[in-house]
């Protein structure tokens, strides 16, 4: 047996119906569900006098203690008005000396070398690029594999991760480079192409593995990376 | 600087961020009773509905500086006092105690102008409220003891008329079922 009220009983308690609105086989309903509803307890509810005198007395200790001023300085809003009087020469003039900047501090920061030397397909370490940071050097990959849909090199500097070096296609069609900031040493590496072919470097010396696979070597100096 | 009746709410929330700590009495006189229905039905207890605005009082001063609408501080001071009221909800519910059944003070005595029946209607709608969801209890004090319509109380609690009446209509099917025995 359903306890629900009827959705006509229920706008009449919303105060959209009167119960003269219901239909006659509802009125029953419709004024016990008044009776139950106008029981609630309307009696206003008055607190303790003291409650003035807690609540002060606390906004009183907080309002002393410093961390908290220091809180409520820092968190306040403020309004801040900047005017600027400015010629518009002197504005262009600032412009372009910002726009030189970021070009120059750009330019620094992705040239990798000096002297970098023309791309060859083919060759793997195409350049020795000047150093990045302290202890590695930028060492850009080549590979020419004109069929694949997506290169990687992967090797002891990366772990082996297959997906951690991607290269990117290069101007001329088939060929594909990534440039690495890599550590001073000799590092062992392979390509990975379209994520299953593992490929030794055609340009650089191969070792066996161990297991069977070849992989390329490249001695990374300060002056620079060198395939073995 | 004018008399207490006259200030707005603006004017005392400005005189308190200036550094004027005293003034935040006029507010705490004028909404200390404001809400005290409303936190007693909602806790089920006026002793600890009127922790409950203390504490809100409290809070609404330490963040008197977010008042983003001081003319309208009667409306955030609600906010963070229903917040308190949920959070003492949720904290009950957590240790395991129910909520207790309204105070004798204003739920367990016949008023002068009821008979008997009307008295115990009430307790048993009393208790029954007790058993609501916290959202079911809050539109129903907001509208049927506070007296405030949908679209009043859409604007106190942000909700949207829609699920107001979707929740207050849920909430007398199931007060009818736990009043069934007081028809």
């Amino acid at each position: 047996m359903t306890t629900d009220y009827h959705p006509l009983v229920k706008r009449l308690l919303d105060g959209e119906l009167t119960l003269a609105d219901l239909p006659s086989e509802l009125r029953a309903e419709g004024a016990e569900a008044l009776r139950t509803i106008g029981a609630a307890d309307r009696a206003p509810v008055t607190f303790s006098p003291a409650l003035d005198a807690r609540v002060m007395t606390v906004v009183r200790r907080h309002a002393r203690s410093p961390a908290r001023r220091m809180w409520a300085w820092l968190n306040a809003p403020r309004e801040v008005e900047l005017r600027l009087r400015v010629r518009p020469w002197a504005a262009c003039a600032g412009a372009l000396a910002v726009a030189a900047g970021v070009v120059l501090l750009l330019t620094r920061v992705t040239v990798p070398s000096p002297s970098p030397s023309p791309s060859v397909p083919g060759r793997g370490i195409e350049s020795q690029a000047r150093s990045g940071m302290r202890d590695s050097v930028l060492v850009r990959f080549v590979l020419y594999a004109p069929g694949a849909r997506r290169v990687a090199v992967a090797g002891t500097f990366n772990q082996w991760d297959s997906h951690a070096a991607p290269l990117i296609r290069a101007g001329t069609e088939g060929v594909w480079t990534t440039t690495l900031a890599l550590p001073v040493g000799q590092h062992h590496y392979a390509f990975v192409v379209d994520g299953a072919r593992w490929v030794p470097d055609p340009a650089a010396t191969a070792v066996d593995d161990g297991f069977g696979r070849r992989n390329s070597v490249v001695a990374v100096t300060a002056q620079g990376g060198r395939t073995l | 600087m004018g008399l207490e009746g006259e200030a707005t709410d603006a004017d005392v929330v400005r005189a308190v961020l200036a550094g004027d700590v005293e003034r935040y009495a006029v507010l705490v006189r004028r909404y200390r009773d404001r809400y005290a229905r409303y936190a007693s039905r909602m806790l089920g207890s006026a002793d600890v509905a009127e922790d409950a605005v203390q504490d809100a009082l409290v809070r609404a001063f330490d963040r008197l500086a977010d008042c983003r609408e001081p003319d309208k501080f009667a409306g955030w001071l609600f906010l963070i006092l229903r917040n308190r009221c949920y959070a003492e909800r949720r904290r009950q519910r957590r240790e395991g105690r129910p909520l207790e059944p309204m105070d004798e003070a204003f739920a367990a005595t016949d008023r002068p102008d009821g008979t008997f029946e009307r008295g115990e209607r009430r307790r048993a709608l009393e208790r029954a409220l007790m058993d609501l969801t916290p959202e079911q209890r809050e539109v129903f004090v907001l509208k049927h003891i506070e007296g405030r319509a949908y679209e009043e109380i859409a604007g106190l609690t942000g909700a949207t008329v829609a699920s107001l009446k979707m929740r207050m209509h849920r909430a007398y099917d199931r007060l009818r079922d736990l009043m069934k025995d007081h028809q």
